[in-house]
Parts: C-alpha cells; sequence; structure tokens
C-alpha cells in the first residue's frame, strides 16, 4: 500500500545533515593524518598525533577537559536527578517552578560566564559577602576560582546550567515512575527514600545515564565557558585546538586536526560505553526504557 | 533523620534562590554607576550604559534583526526537518530505520567546535564560509537533533488515523496532511521552534569561525566584552541578550498554552 520510496524521499534534508557531519568527520581524520592537498601535504601518516602525545600543553590540556567533562557531568546528573526527585515529590511536575527550573536550560552560555564573574570573582557577591561575614578581611583571601588551573568557575557555571538540564531531562521517566511503582512501593511499607533508591532511582537510570552522556560530550568539546573563564596554561583542548586551528603557520592545520580527532574519539568512546552500560541496565531491569 | 519531604523542600529552595540570584546581581550591574569593594550593593545608578546601547553608536536594532532572523530560519528548517524525520519514521517500515534512529543522536555525539572546525573546508569549497547560509547550516547541526526529538514525541502521540480518514473522504495526501495532521501538530511545532531558536540564538563558537565576522550576533559581539572585563558594558549585552531571548521563549509558550486550551474546550 505505501510505496517504499517515500520514507527516503521524507528523509531526504536528514540525510544530507547527515552527510555533513560525516564529511565533517571525514575532513578532521584526514587532515589530522597530515593529508591536506592545498597546503602541499600529501603522505598519510600517524606522525601528528604522536607528535601531540608529546606535547606538554596537549596532554596538560587533555587533563584539564576530562576533568571539567567529568565533574560537571557527574555533579550535574547526581544534583539534577536528586532536584527532579524534589521536582516529582513536591507535585512540581507542571506549573510555574518548572518555568523556573527551566531558565538555565535557556541561557547562553557567555551570559553564564558573566553570572559566574559577577559572584565568583574575587570582587565579586561572595567575596563581598565573605568579608561582610567577616570571613576575610581582603579581597586576595577569597579563593581564586576564576582564571585559574582548577578550572572552577567554569565547572560552577557548566553546573548551573546542566543540573536543570538533567533534571528537565529525567521528569518524564521519573514522574510516571514515581507515582506508579514508586508510590506502589510505599503503599507496601517502604520508607520514602527505601522506594527511591530501590525504585525510583534504578527506574529512572537510562535517563539520568543519557543526559550524563549529552553533557559530558558538550563539555568537554565546549569552548567559550573554559575560553572565558579557565586560565592560558593549561588551556581546555578544544580553546588548544583553536589556537592551532588559526595559527598563522599552515602546516600546524594538521596538529590542530590530531587535538580534535582525539576530542573526537573520546566523545564516541564515551558514547559506545554508554550504548554498553544501557544495554546492560535494560536486561537487568526487563526491558523498560 | 530529616523528614524526606523537609529536605526536598529545601533542596527546592536552595536551587530557586540559585537560579534567581545571578539574574538579580546581572540586572544589578546593567545599571550600576558605582560599585567599590566591599560593598553588597552599587554606589551610584546610571541609565548611562543602556541609553548608549539602545541610542547610542551600538546599533543594536540591527543587532537583534539579525540575531532574531538568524535564529527564526533555523528555527523553521530544524522544524520541517524533523517533522519530515519524524513521519518516516513513525508511519513507515522501511530498510535502515535502526540506522536513521541512532543518525539523529550523531549531532550529540560529536563537539560543535570539532564539526565546525572540520566542516569549514568543505564549506569554503563550496563558498558557504562567511556567509549567512554557511552560518544557518552550522546552527542546523545542533538544533535537528533536539526538534528531531520533539516532532517524534508529538508525531507519535497524534498518528495517522484522522489524515487516513481524511482521505477515504476523498483527500488527497497534501490536503489530508496540510489540513489535518499539521494542525493537531502545531503545539509540538512550536515547541521545537522555541527550541531551535533557543539553540541558534546561543551559538558563539560556530557563528564565529563559519561568519568570520560577516555574520553579526549577540554572542558574537557580547563575549569581547566579557573578555576585557567591562561589568556594566557585559551585564547590559547580557541583559539585552537574555531579555530577547526569553520573550521569544514565552510568547511560543504561551501561544502553545492557548492551543491547547483551545484543544480541550473544542
Amino acid at each position: 500500500m505505501k510505496r517504499s520510496y517515500t520514507p527516503y524521499l521524507l528523509l531526504l534534508p536528514f540525510f544530507v545533515i547527515m552527510a555533513l557531519i560525516l564529511v565533517s568527520i571525514w575532513n578532521v581524520l584526514l587532515q589530522s593524518l597530515g593529508y591536506i592537498p592545498a597546503f602541499g601535504l600529501t603522505t598519510l601518516t600517524l606522525d601528528y598525533y604522536k607528535a601531540v602525545f608529546q606535547q606538554e600543553e596537549f596532554l596538560s590540556a587533555l587533563e584539564v577537559s576530562l576533568r571539567i567533562a567529568l565533574q560537571s557531568a557527574l555533579l550535574a546528573t547526581m544534583l539534577g536527578v536528586l532536584l527532579c526527585y524534589a521536582l516529582v515529590k513536591r507535585g512540581h511536575s507542571k506549573g510555574e517552578l518548572l518555568y523556573l527550573v527551566r531558565l538555565p536550560i535557556l541561557m547562553p552560555h557567555a551570559v553564564v560566564a558573566v553570572f559566574v564573574i559577577s559572584l565568583f570573582s574575587q570582587t565579586g557577591l561572595f567575596a563581598r559577602i565573605a568579608y561582610m561575614l567577616g570571613f576575610i578581611i581582603d579581597f586576595n583571601q577569597f579563593p581564586a576560582l576564576l582564571y585559574t588551573e582548577n578550572y572552577g568557575a567554569a565547572i560552577a557555571a557548566y553546573l548551573w546550567k546542566e543540573i536543570p538540564f538533567v533534571a528537565y531531562f529525567v521528569l518524564a521517566l521519573m514522574s510516571s515512575i514515581s507515582s506508579t511503582l514508586g508510590e506502589a512501593a510505599e503503599n507496601l511499607g517502604a520508607s520514602p527514600w527505601r522506594s527511591f533508591f530501590q525504585i525510583t532511582l534504578p527506574l529512572s537510570l537510562p535517563a539520568a545515564l543519557k543526559a550524563f552522556l549529552i553533557i559530558f560530550i558538550f563539555a568537554f568539546g565546549g569552548y567559550e565557558l573554559p575560553f572565558l573563564l579557565g586560565t592560558t596554561v593549561p588551556k581546555a583542548l578544544p580553546v588548544q585546538a583553536y589556537m592551532a586551528y588559526t595559527s598563522p603557520e599552515l602546516r600546524d592545520r594538521p596538529y590542530a586536526m590530531a587535538m580534535n580527532g582525539v576530542i573526537l574519539f573520546l566523545s564516541l568512546a564515551m558514547a559506545l560505553l554508554y550504548a554498553l552500560l544501557t544495554r546492560k541496565l535494560l536486561k537487568q531491569t526487563g526491558g523498560r526504557e | 533523620m530529616m523528614k524526606q519531604q523537609t529536605f526536598l523542600k529545601l533542596i527546592l529552595l536552595i536551587t530557586g534562590v540559585s537560579i534567581l540570584l545571578p539574574i538579580a546581581v546581572l540586572l544589578l550591574w546593567s545599571v550600576t554607576g558605582r560599585w567599590p569593594w566591599p560593598n553588597l550593593l552599587p554606589e551610584s545608578y546610571t541609565l548611562r550604559t543602556l541609553q548608549e546601547l539602545f541610542f547610542g553608536s551600538a546599533k543594536l536594532p540591527d543587532l537583534l534583526l539579525s540575531s532574531i532572523t538568524l535564529a527564526a530560519i533555523v528555527a523553521f528548517l530544524a522544524t520541517v526537518v524533523g517533522i519530515l524525520t519524524a513521519r518516516a519514521t513513525e508511519f513507515y517500515d522501511f530498510k535502515g530505520k535502526s540506522f536513521v534512529r541512532i543518525g539523529s543522536f550523531l549531532p550529540l555525539l560529536v563537539p560543535g567546535t570539532v564539526f565546525a572546525m572540520g566542516i569549514q573546508i568543505t564549506l569554503i569549497r563550496l563558498g558557504l564560509s562567511d556567509t549567512l547560509v554557511g552560518v544557518v547550516i552550522v546552527h542546523l547541526i545542533a538544533a535537528v537533533p533536539y526538534c528531531i526529538t520533539i516532532m517524534t514525541d508529538v508525531t507519535r502521540a497524534v498518528g495517522q488515523r484522522m489524515e487516513e480518514q481524511a482521505m477515504v473522504l476523498g483527500a488527497g495526501p497534501f490536503t489530508a496532511f496540510f489540513q489535518v495532521t499539521l494542525p493537531a501538530l502545531l503545539p509540538g511545532i512550536l515547541s521545537s521552534m522555541s527550541m531551535g531558536f533557543i539553540l541558534s540564538y546561543s551559538q558563539y563558537f560556530s557563528t564565529l569561525l563559519i561568519g568570520g565576522g560577516r555574520v553579526k550576533t549577540l554572542a558574537l559581539v557580547l563575549v569581547p566584552y566579557i573578555q576585557s572585563g567591562d561589568r556594566a558594558l557585559s551585564a547590559v549585552y547580557s541583559v539585552v541578550f537574555v531579555g530577547s531571548a526569553l520573550l521569544i521563549f514565552f510568547l511560543f509558550e504561551a501561544l502553545i498554552h492557548h492551543l491547547e486550551r483551545g484543544e480541550e474546550t473544542r
């Protein structure tokens, strides 16, 4: 009855999008292997990958980006799931409070950087409050979170945006579980926390894991926040890669692309890990998604 | 141990304060004249920066117009891709369907920075680098996965029954789609468009790289002010940036709300 080519026609724009992504990945890989005919580079080699892994700058950038991504994604997922539970249990899965929680999701990263600067800098609001309360007598005593190696300000900025993102992302699944199975457990005598940890949390895990993956990859490949809130040495990996990419020395291009290649490989590896974990999880909980 | 309800209430309270506090401080900074250490509140207030922005040489109206036009184009196109893709995967069986399902997740797995640096050479060859079309393309990649997800959910909920009935009654497939299914999809279409809009509106890196300075957006103008440490100006630009984004977002929300109400009373 349905003509077989109709879905392919409908998918044409989607295929164009896919093609663009695949072409981009192809370009990154090819250039990272040293193949850029326009610059007179035509031999395929792994030397650029080997070379970047010898660079102190690259290694510390990799470490910085992994740390930002892991810390912000882990904390955001845990706190976001907790926030989600609070929303569900306090009857706020709809309504005004939810609009408030969605606000940070809508905020551009650059604006969040402004927030963090006005609160966490050594002359920011928190330092002023600490002074007023007598914890510090000079602004230099306030812990430096901006423009430092610990990238604390960038992590704080990601958390501000991503905790609500996780809560919103998990909300639909968790509210349906909590109102059925979670409440059933409580009616059968389980304490509210036991019902949370043994029923609602494990069954909400697929959505939480997916949110973790999305924000991990986003923070790992993110540019604005570490660029605006971080220090110059060490840089975050995408910032380092972009610097090499825009270098006037054209022969630096393969190094930039090797760094992008590393970002790409680690992101895809994380996605693979996610796929394996989800499969295992689905087996354990009987295939609910 | 604290009772669970009290604990959860406390979490919501902390969340609310953490979300509103930076916004309040931002609004304060945007009208601050002098705010010396260690005062908790500004010493003097001024409207100078706001005046400069709206009536000075900043050309804010142009900037707003170009940002909004760009984001609107992206929102529209990403939603069209979402509608068509959702229709294909929800209503048809075909070879490679699982590939499409996985593929729609792919843009989230390739960081935007890597994608932009990888695609630039191709866009240069196509003559699309430093053009609005090029920027639309890279913004689309960021928006499409979310629009597909939203449209797939709504398409599934609406189903195909009504459209088939219209066709049984003699409507052609296009009439049936545009007159029956599209109105039913409208709330979903609006939320997909508002998502696409916000995603494009907040892009920075891809606009910088692919737009090459030719395509001007609020994000592009704001970032240098943050870099230079000008708190008053970065606050003012942020207020305009966020204010316009929220205005448009809540306009969409109000429309969706209105449509859904109408649905109930019909």
